[in-house]
């Protein structure tokens, strides 16, 4: 039984990753250096949302986050609002997915 | 597809088995007496604080008997180091609020933030204060609030590093994660992955795939830290280690072909087929950034990008103002063949007497200005006599983390095919020895026979 659902679970991790294959080769890639003004963790822990004040425009950013190293970050609030950030995302439709999401810092 | 899922679920069982370690012993007084720092720790673990303000991550430095041109008498470190990686250290950069740049900002810098004590009790301080003021949970809570870690002015206008001292914190108690390491070690030279393209993560290392962590690999024993011969990392604990000891035997492998190698070539030459982070910075010309403040400019790459340069090491180190790397021949005896991440940095010299000049990056953060960078930090060291001129220095950098899967690591042909990754001519092999070590003789019927296993 156990078997069969993680068989269940492992197909649909491959469904789904050849899936976002597929979305992001049609996405277009950005860059902004920006302050975060608002992180909202999902309830699974398994993706975040930030919103990036761009520090050049001034514009609002939501930028979704699913990379664990960067979730954890969240969690231990390694990265809190009002730090400022350096991101790449990919933007497909109205989802900014985050491929690089650090903190600057100078030397 | 069976026997993977079966891997799978054995993979999960083990990783639930680790991370459902038992609690620490001390948990319960903890919880009940609460977290008053050190002394907590010391009721039941005496000494520990003393015996840490001897260790390196205390006073980033220790005695270096393998560089050239230093007092082997002296100790040295991140403490007053200068290079071209990061061109200052501890005492010019001091942990300071810069001032106001264009657009009235300011921000606090410096590379202490690094250390583990709360500025007042700074780099290589001792006696009980600073016993007291170590940061025990930064490598030992699992539950550690970081964002209670950060420099703030006190009430009397002094910078101090607050910590996280919470009874949460210090309840979660264990041997360091990868985390608790990285806290400092990711963004070493001035950001995440620019040192070294450094990332502890399942896809850029196979020993995390297997479980393996910092520590299991740096036994630590009574904080002292075994470490390596990293041309760039002078300061140890005293204990050095390298791949082949408590872990690996010197001919580990089942193909005699490949154990021949090892007494010539180190194992990160095959195993560690990349390396990356930043390859070259100019530390005369900084960058503004859109936030106001400014950078020195950065040629950066990702982890895992550059190929590495291959040189002989003897495990002894080059020292001059020009170049800091290794030493080492074909011929010496006691030299293997290396791979290192090479970086060229930019920053002022002394015309006076040749000599690399450090800089307080405070300055140029908030305004661009390098040479005020320069004039703040002589004026901390008290040199007067000096005249700045711009100039290129050359390190080279261990890459001793990053192993990759076995079937990425280096095999015949990408050494011995006319285009592979040694240049044997600059190694030092004569042509004739060149014509042998480029002639598919060496390899041709062994990969043949491989190929024709995998069709
Ligand atoms: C009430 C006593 C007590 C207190 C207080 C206490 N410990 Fe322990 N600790 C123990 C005992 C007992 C052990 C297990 C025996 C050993 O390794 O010495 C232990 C083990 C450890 C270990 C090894 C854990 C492992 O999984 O290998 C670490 C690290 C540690 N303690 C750190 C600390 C730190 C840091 C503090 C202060 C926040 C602290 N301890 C406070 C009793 C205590
Ligand atoms: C984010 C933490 C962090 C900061 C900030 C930091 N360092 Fe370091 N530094 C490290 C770590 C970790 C090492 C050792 C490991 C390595 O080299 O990757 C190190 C090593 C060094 C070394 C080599 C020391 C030796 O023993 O040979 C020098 C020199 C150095 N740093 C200079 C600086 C300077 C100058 C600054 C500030 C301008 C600075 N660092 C800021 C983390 C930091
Ligand atoms: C820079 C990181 C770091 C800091 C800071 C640190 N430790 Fe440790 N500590 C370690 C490591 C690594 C080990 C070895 C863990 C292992 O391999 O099991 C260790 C082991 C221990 C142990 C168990 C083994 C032993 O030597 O008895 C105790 C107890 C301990 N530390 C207490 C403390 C206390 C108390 C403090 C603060 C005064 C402290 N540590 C600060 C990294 C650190
Ligand atoms: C508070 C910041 C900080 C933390 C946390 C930290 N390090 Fe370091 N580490 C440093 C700095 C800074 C240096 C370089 C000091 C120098 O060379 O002057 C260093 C140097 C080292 C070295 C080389 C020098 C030596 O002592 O052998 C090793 C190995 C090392 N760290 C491993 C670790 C491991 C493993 C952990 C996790 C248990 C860890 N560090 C946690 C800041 C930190
Ligand atoms: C698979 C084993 C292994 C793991 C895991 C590992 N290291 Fe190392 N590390 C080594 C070896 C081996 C060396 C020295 C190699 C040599 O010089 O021959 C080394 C060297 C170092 C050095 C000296 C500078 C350098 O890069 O050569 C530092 C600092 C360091 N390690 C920190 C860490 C930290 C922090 C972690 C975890 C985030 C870590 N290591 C994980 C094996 C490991
Ligand atoms: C000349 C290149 C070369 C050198 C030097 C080398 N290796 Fe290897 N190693 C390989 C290759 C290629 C493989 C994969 C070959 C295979 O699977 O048959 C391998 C496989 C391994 C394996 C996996 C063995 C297994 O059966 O799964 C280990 C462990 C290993 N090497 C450790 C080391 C250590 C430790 C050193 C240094 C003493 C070292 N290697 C030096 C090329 C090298
Ligand atoms: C990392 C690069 C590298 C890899 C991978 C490598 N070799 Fe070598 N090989 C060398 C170097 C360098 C020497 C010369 C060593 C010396 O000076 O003793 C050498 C020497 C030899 C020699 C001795 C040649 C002579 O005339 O002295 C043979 C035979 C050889 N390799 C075969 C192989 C085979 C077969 C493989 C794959 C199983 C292999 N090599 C993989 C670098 C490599």
């Amino acid at each position: 039984m156990r078997k069969i659902f993680s068989i269940v679970m492992i197909m649909a991790l491959m469904l789904f990753t050849s899936l976002a294959v597929v979305k992001t080769a049609s996405a277009e890639e950005l860059k902004m250096t920006g302050t975060i003004t608002k992180i909202e963790l999902a309830a699974d822990g398994k993706s975040a949302t930030a919103v990036l004040k761009d520090s050049k425009t001034g514009a609002s950013v939501t930028i979704t986050i699913t990379d664990d190293l960067t979730l954890d970050k969240f969690k231990d609030k390694r990265i809190v609002e009002g730090d400022e950030i350096r991101t790449k995302y990919e933007k497909s439709g109205d989802v900014n997915t985050s491929k690089m999401f650090k903190k600057t810092a100078g030397c | 597809m069976t026997g993977k899922i079966a891997v799978i679920i054995v993979g999960c069982a083990l990783f639930a088995t680790a991370a459902q370690a038992k609690d620490h012993p001390g948990k319960e007084e903890i919880l009940k007496d609460g977290y008053q720092g050190p002394k907590t720790c010391e009721a039941c673990h005496p000494g520990k604080a003393k015996e840490f303000l001897g260790t390196v991550h205390w006073k980033h430095a220790s005695k270096i008997d393998h560089v050239d041109n230093i007092n082997p008498d002296e100790e040295h470190g991140m403490k007053d180091r200068i290079y071209t990686m990061c061109n200052g250290n501890d005492i010019v950069n001091n942990l300071k609020e810069v001032p106001p740049n264009a657009l009235g900002k300011t921000k606090f810098t410096g590379c202490n933030t690094c250390h583990p004590g709360d500025h007042t009790s700074d780099v290589g301080s001792t006696g009980p204060q600073a016993e007291q003021a170590i940061d025990c949970l930064i490598c030992h809570s699992s539950k550690y609030d970081f964002s209670k870690r950060k420099p703030v002015k006190d009430k009397d206008g002094k910078v101090v590093m607050t910590q996280d001292r919470s009874t949460e914190a210090a309840a979660n108690i264990g041997r360091p994660t990868i985390k608790n390491c990285m806290v400092c070690h990711e963004a070493a030279g001035g950001g995440a992955m620019i040192k070294r393209g450094f990332s502890m993560t399942k896809e850029a290392e196979v020993h995390v795939t297997k479980g393996i962590i910092c520590v299991d690999c740096h036994k630590v024993k009574n904080h002292k830290f075994p470490t390596g011969r990293d041309p760039n990392n002078w300061a140890h604990d005293g204990i050095y280690m390298t791949c082949t000891g408590e872990c690996h035997s010197a001919t580990p492998h089942t193909d005699a072909d490949y154990n021949r190698h090892t007494a010539k070539i180190a194992c990160q030459t095959c195993h560690i087929p990349k390396t990356g982070g930043a390859f070259s910075k100019d530390f005369t010309k900084w960058e503004k950034q859109s936030n106001g403040f400014y950078e020195p400019s950065t040629l950066k790459r990702e982890v895992n990008e550059t190929a590495p340069v291959y040189a002989w090491y003897n495990l002894t180190v080059k020292n001059t103002p020009q170049f800091i790397g290794p030493k080492g021949s074909r011929s010496d005896g006691k030299s293997k063949i290396y791979p290192f991440k090479i970086f060229q940095g930019k920053a002022y010299f002394n015309k006076k007497n040749g000599q690399l000049l450090s800089m307080d990056f405070a300055p140029p953060i908030a305004n661009g200005d390098s040479l005020a960078g320069v004039a703040s930090a002589a004026k901390i060291l008290g040199i007067k006599d000096y005249e700045p001129v711009p100039g290129w220095q050359t390190i080279y950098f261990g890459s001793n983390h990053q192993v990759s899967p076995k079937n990425k690591a280096l095999s015949c042909a990408n050494c011995h095919a006319l285009n592979g990754v040694l240049n044997f001519k600059e190694l030092g092999y004569n042509s004739k020895e060149v014509e042998k070590l480029t002639n598919p003789e060496l390899y041709f019927e062994k990969l043949l026979k491989l190929q024709q296993e995998n069709e």
